[in-house]
């Protein structure tokens, strides 16, 4: 249930009630006026900076006891304008990363939710592993907004398979108790009460901190091949998927004179040469000779241009998306978090068209928008699920109500 | 069967005929052989309750054909305010299923439509009271298979499997049941049909939330599951490790290189000597301890567990564990293609600090562990004690698990350790506590010493707890489960919760327990599902 109430000298005065207690509590904060104003004119916004996994307990449990919606932000995500009557919870100040003993601690690692991806994968880097391949918008982004964004902090892992970087998760619920899980591969304690976090964008929990499972950094083994057509290309990556040799990263792309270039790329220190060996033999009666050595490895990881969106789809949407683009010259795909059911990928339309064009294609083809983050789709959730009404009672019984946006 | 069928009462009755009404005939019943088999599941402690046949006996079973019918029950019990306990084939070995508050059960074992098997999509769509041995004779036969068999798969339902997020011994490979669901079909205790999406979704993972929620969010009724093509050839070799703790550095070594063993496990000398495989081939076998094995009579084995903390400190004097692997594959080449995973995984294996031995495919021919688990009705029969924990945790926090729990029971029951499941994050451990049956002999020096130095008098007997199996479980699971918690681990990797575990959730859970109700409340907003399990 939400209550909507209009920023009023009242409204004010509880807000600059609010900023006292949370300075209090041991955070910074600053109430000011809000840069996207509401229609009135008016209206302030409070940035909240915990500057300790205590305070942000402590800070979500101020804001939700005064019904205030909360826009979380870690270092490095994607600013928007600050709404009125919004909590701006800002969580760069917890940007710790635990030490990484390669190996003897199972390449795993502890970190705040504040601390960008990039930063992490630097950490990483020095300690001989990485957090694998990652879309340039949770690259981009802070560990929290990743794991509490829209891929729920997934990535493809061996056997055509995604999985959730977070070994284990804490975070706050909206009364301001921290819960942890623990660091275990699996667990049949009941539900994974860690999913109130992952993906949830900070509305039934905020991610506090966690411990994220990185990969021993390997040489990249990497194969391309031509194919006919774009849709010929998708195709044959959904092949390797269902054959459980998902590539951690592939790219395909139309070539100037129409032909299609694909280039697939695995990681890991002994498994990847194997599978690459296996996927040359799939792939070779659907695209001919398979090429092992050359750019592949390189020109896999190559960038898109700003008119990309990314997107999560199945195979299928992926398909009628190239097939769209098909014989266009210019037009790719680049493809991560491959699972035998589709992936996660970074589509660039042929044409001049901007992103908000390429993202309309994405969507006709039944794929789900996730970046650039103006143009995320926020459907389908609970309510396509058959679960409204529990999502409902769900924040009501967290105690995670919010006045209406 | 060792007591008195339950007797159907007047409400049992009249849940009955209502029930029969809503859903037609035969389809609900309060006849005592109907009650009596719903009041039970595998839970091993069940047996312990001689005379007592049904200690938790429902009032009435009904068996709904369709999600519809599913509604029509919960709707009819939440206005009369009845407990719904969901079973599917009653192999929980936890007391998952057990109707504790009475009520209604509802067995799904009639939603067991023929499923719909997508094999080109890799996708299979089935009904939640499919039982899964049933469903994988029916891949089997299109050249398929899910890749799960956990210890329970004769006897348990696709539904049980989401119930308790169930993991067979493949999982490292094919991932446990919450990885190959790719979506579901629910009936929440609102009454409300949910269906998750097999696709991209915004928000949290619903499906998450309710796998593993043990019959107390919502009741499953379908669900559509990966699944893959059925393996040609399989590659096996079992290898000896000088230790445990090598045995393990080894399996990590095998996961982290990225090699996908279909199997994967490793076992202690107490699991040899069970499975009668001496101390793997590294020499001879203490006298004392070879009446643990098949050589061995009822009387050396109630002696013998009757010293747990002699046994396990001679069992501490053998030298090796056991490294198995499996690997699979189908296709044209898979004969070239397990060669060259098991040549890759040997060569890890035999690496630096390792140096484990290759005994040939021989011993891991016939699980060994599957081998030594066997014993343990022997052990049941000799009036032992027997309590199988399923912890996981991070590759780093084994050995110190392991260590804690063996402390934890040291001198109440031996421990018999086996690396299950290995994944690139950690690993899970299956421990048997096996004890005594009656008193252990440290208990009955304890008892003596103290009374003989105040010169023993009549009101001296020993604590009947001492004597009494059931409770000295109870006290040996709590020991253990306590340690292990303690030490970082997981309590369930696979088994789930039921009554057995339950005590032990908000240690796990801690403040998850606030968040865990939360959902209770949010599903279940009328309390009728399953209630007192998962402490909601």
């Amino acid at each position: 249930m939400s209550v909507t109430e209009p920023q009023g000298p009242a409204a004010q005065g509880r807000l600059a009630g609010l900023r006292d207690e949370l300075s209090a509590s041991g955070c910074s904060v600053v109430l000011e006026a809000a840069s996207a104003p509401d229609a009135t004119g008016g209206g302030l916004t409070l940035h909240v900076t915990p500057k300790s996994v205590v305070s942000l307990g402590r800070a979500v449990a101020m804001l939700r006891a005064a019904h205030l919606p909360l826009q979380i932000r870690g270092a490095g995500d994607a600013p928007l304008p600050a709404r009125p009557g919004v909590a701006a919870l800002d969580l760069s100040a917890l940007d710790r990363i635990g030490p990484i003993d390669l190996g003897a601690r199972g390449d795993q690692v502890w970190v705040e939710a504040g601390c960008t991806v990039a930063a992490l994968e630097v950490a990483a880097r020095r300690a001989g592993c990485t957090l694998g391949a990652l879309l340039p918008s949770a690259r981009s982004s802070s560990v929290g907004a990743w794991l509490s964004g829209p891929t729920r902090g997934q990535r493809g892992v061996p056997g055509a398979r995604r999985e959730s970087a977070a070994l284990a998760l804490s975070w706050a619920l909206p009364d301001g108790r921290l819960i942890e899980s623990r660091p275990a591969p699996r667990s049949a304690m009941g539900p994974d009460l860690a999913h109130l976090a992952l993906g949830g964008g900070g509305r039934l929990a905020v991610v506090a901190s966690a411990w994220v499972r990185l990969l021993p950094a390997s040489e990249v083994v990497a194969c391309s091949v031509q194919c006919n057509t774009l849709v010929d290309a998708v195709r044959a990556v959904e092949r390797l998927c269902l054959a459980r040799l998902a590539p951690a990263r592939a790219r395909a792309c139309v070539l100037p004179g129409g032909a299609v270039r694909l280039a697939a790329a695995w990681e890991g220190l002994v498994g990847a040469r194997l599978e690459r060996a296996r996927a040359r033999r799939e792939l070779e009666p659907l695209c001919g000779e398979v090429e092992l050595g050359g750019d592949a490895g390189h020109w896999v990881r190559g960038t898109s241009g700003p008119q990309a969106v990314e997107v999560d789809a199945r195979f299928g949407s992926l398909a009628a998306w190239a097939q769209r683009e098909s014989g266009l010259p210019g037009a790719e795909l680049r493809l991560l978090g491959l699972h035998a059911g589709g992936a996660f990928a970074v589509l660039q339309s042929a044409g001049a068209g901007d992103a908000d064009a390429c993202a309309a294609a994405a969507r006709a083809c039944g794929a789900r928008v996730l970046a650039p983050r103006r143009l995320r789709d926020p459907k389908p959730e609970w309510e396509a699920q058959g679960a409204g009404g529990a999502f409902n009672r769900l924040l009501t019984a967290l105690g995670a109500e919010e006045r209406a946006r | 069967m060792s007591g008195p069928l339950p007797k159907a009462t007047q409400r049992g009755q009249a849940l009955t005929r209502d029930l029969a009404g809503l859903l037609g005939g035969g389809a609900a019943s309060c006849d005592p052989i109907d009650l009596w088999a719903a009041s039970r599941d595998c839970w091993p402690r069940a047996r312990l309750w001689l005379g007592d046949a049904a200690r938790f006996a429902p009032e009435a079973v009904c068996w709904p054909r369709e999600a519809r019918q599913v509604v029509q029950v919960l709707e009819f019990a939440a206005q009369r305010a009845v407990p719904v306990v969901t079973m599917g084939g009653g192999s929980s070995g936890l007391g998952a299923s057990l109707p504790v508050r009475g009520g209604i059960v509802l067995d799904t074992k009639r939603l067991s439509a023929a499923p719909r098997i997508d094999l080109p999509g890799r996708t299979v769509d089935v009904r939640a009271g499919m039982l899964g041995a049933r469903l994988e004779e029916q891949l089997a036969a299109v050249g398929a298979t899910l890749g799960h068999f956990p210890e329970d798969r004769a006897a348990a339902t696709v539904g049980g499997w989401m119930a308790t997020r169930s993991g067979g011994v493949s999982a490292g490979r094919y991932g446990k049941i919450e990885d190959l669901v790719l979506s579901l079909e629910a009936v929440s205790g609102a009454g409300e049909q949910l269906r998750t999406i097999d696709g991209p979704t915004a928000g949290p993972d619903l499906a998450q939330l309710l796998l593993g929620s043990e019959g107390t969010l919502c009741v499953f009724t379908a669900a559509r599951l990966r699944v893959y093509p059925k393996p040609r050839v399989r590659y096996r070799r079992a290898i000896r490790c000088a230790s445990f703790g090598g045995g393990l550095r080894a399996a990590q070594a095998l996961v982290r290189a990225g090699l996908r063993p279909s199997r994967l496990e490793v076992l202690d000398a107490l699991s040899a000597v069970l499975a009668g495989f001496g101390n793997f081939g590294s020499g001879q076998l203490p006298p004392m301890l070879r009446g643990l094995g098949r050589e061995g009579t009822q009387r050396s084995l109630r002696l013998l567990l009757g010293s747990p903390r002699i046994v396990a400190a001679l069992a501490e004097t053998l030298p090796s564990a056991l490294l198995v692997f499996e690997f699979e594959a189908d296709g044209p080449d898979a004969d070239a293609d397990v060669e060259e995973d098991g040549a890759e995984a040997l060569r890890l294996c035999a690496g630096p600090g390792e140096e484990g031995t290759d005994l040939g495919a021989r011993p891991a021919d016939g699980p060994l562990g599957s081998r030594s688990g066997a014993m343990l009705p022997l052990f049941a029969a000799a009036g032992a004690f027997v309590e199988r924990l399923d912890l996981a945790a991070g590759w780093e926090r084994l050995p110190a698990v392991l260590a804690a729990v063996r402390k934890a029971v040291s001198g109440r029951a031996l421990v018999r350790c086996k690396l299950s499941h290995a994944y690139e994050g950690g690993g899970a451990l299956e421990l048997d506590l096996l004890g005594p049956p009656g008193p252990s002999l440290t208990d009955l020096l304890d008892d003596v010493a103290p009374a003989a130095a105040a010169s023993a008098s009549a009101e001296d007997e020993p604590d009947e707890d001492h004597r009494s199996p059931e409770r000295a479980a109870e006290d040996a699971l709590a020991a253990a489960l306590t340690a292990a918690a303690d030490a970082g681990a997981t309590l369930s990797h696979h088994r789930g919760v039921g009554l057995a575990r339950a005590l032990h959730l908000p240690r796990e859970q801690g403040e998850g327990m606030r968040a865990l109700r939360a959902l209770k409340q949010a599903f279940d907003p009328r309390g009728i599902l399953n209630p007192g399990k998962l402490l909601l």
